[in-house]
């Protein structure tokens, strides 16, 4: 089960890490773990250098009194499942504060206040929430171009999944919904067809096939997903949507 | 996951910029066409976009702030 949780969360970790945007210089291992299928202590060792996803991991474990690479954990904190429910308000706010490098105290504050508490430690959460508190100028009135951008950030950032539609060599075709940036907010356009990286070497790509769901991250697929993960994280992705958008419409309207 | 990097531009062209960050590290294809940042200023980075401007004054606070989590994980790893 913790083999699982730690080989689970280096899937998901892995291509933000490669692109030099979070954890520590250590690509080549993480790949040559998760090609090999190892979850050693070394492969540990470097997760836990993960500046931001460790202490999340580590936040939900401690409410939800499981071990931090226990299966369900890292899968609370990339997919979203009830474990996130178990979270104190009082505990994430002070985890925010305390926790998590560079984020700006009153930031912070803000989301909490806005949204009256109701705040998930969800991987996707965090990336739409920073975005909603980020100070972008022009604020409502950013041009179509910059929505652009920011939508594709937003949704490269978080995890996103798509169904399997044709399996290339390096790459597959999924029916996926991207982010986008209206007026109202944040929302996920109409399914449409997009191409994704994958590794084959990494279970169980070897074996994907059309019609699986994947998680993708930052244009590559993590791994293939139950019908309950891929049930889960529309869910909780839709509920963060919900909670950003409160979020940004209060700060629109204070304007 | 993505987390949210104060630092300072240190080469910038045509909305593309070499960003230092507070901690240490550094990217070189940072896109700050959204916040139209020059060289000399201080930008908040998520993933690879600029997303916020920061004032002297709070880039000053961030940097005392890295500066500081820095002190303090050094002397938790001895």
């Amino acid at each position: 089960m913790k083999a699982d949780g730690v080989l689970f969360h280096a899937k998901h970790a892995f291509m933000p890490n490669s692109l030099g945007y979070c954890g520590p210089d250590e690509r080549g291992q993480i790949q040559s773990d998760l090609e090999g299928n190892r979850s050693d202590e070394e492969l540990i060792q470097t997760l836990q250098k993960f500046e931001a996803a460790y202490p999340f991991l580590k936040l939900i474990a401690k409410s939800s009194g499981r071990e931090i690479f226990d299966y369900l954990v890292p899968e609370a904190y990339w997919i979203g499942n009830r474990l996130l429910d178990l979270v104190p308000v009082s505990d994430f706010y002070s985890f925010s504060h305390h926790e998590i490098r560079g984020r700006d105290p009153e930031k912070v504050r803000e989301v909490f206040r806005k949204l009256d508490g109701v705040a998930p430690p969800h991987h996707t959460f965090y990336v739409m929430s920073t975005y909603a508190t980020a100070a972008v100028p022009d604020g409502p009135n950013v041009t179509n171009e910059a929505k652009r951008k920011i939508a594709e950030v937003v949704d490269n950032c978080r995890i996103s999944w798509g169904r399997v539609s044709k399996v290339g060599k390096d790459e597959l075709k999924v029916v996926a919904r991207r982010v986008n940036v209206n007026d109202g907010g944040l929302g996920l356009t109409r399914p449409a067809v997009r191409r994704v990286r994958y590794n084959p070497e990494v279970r169980p790509f070897g074996t994907v096939r059309a019609g699986d769901v994947v998680s993708i991250h930052w244009n590559y697929a993590c791994d293939v997903l139950t019908p309950r993960q891929a049930q889960n994280i529309a869910k909780y992705t839709d509920r963060d949507i919900s909670l950003v958008n409160r979020l940004m419409n209060s700060k629109a309207s204070r304007r | 996951m993505c987390v949210t990097r104060a630092g300072k531009v240190v080469s910038a062209s045509q909305g593309r910029a070499r960003v230092e960050f507070f901690d240490g590290r550094a990217l070189d294809d940072v896109d700050v066409s959204v916040v139209n940042a020059k060289k000399g200023a201080f930008v908040e980075v998520f993933g690879n976009l600029a997303l916020g401007v920061l004032s002297p004054a709070e880039a000053k606070r961030r940097k005392q702030a890295w500066t500081e989590v820095a002190r303090v994980v050094g002397e938790a790893r001895g």
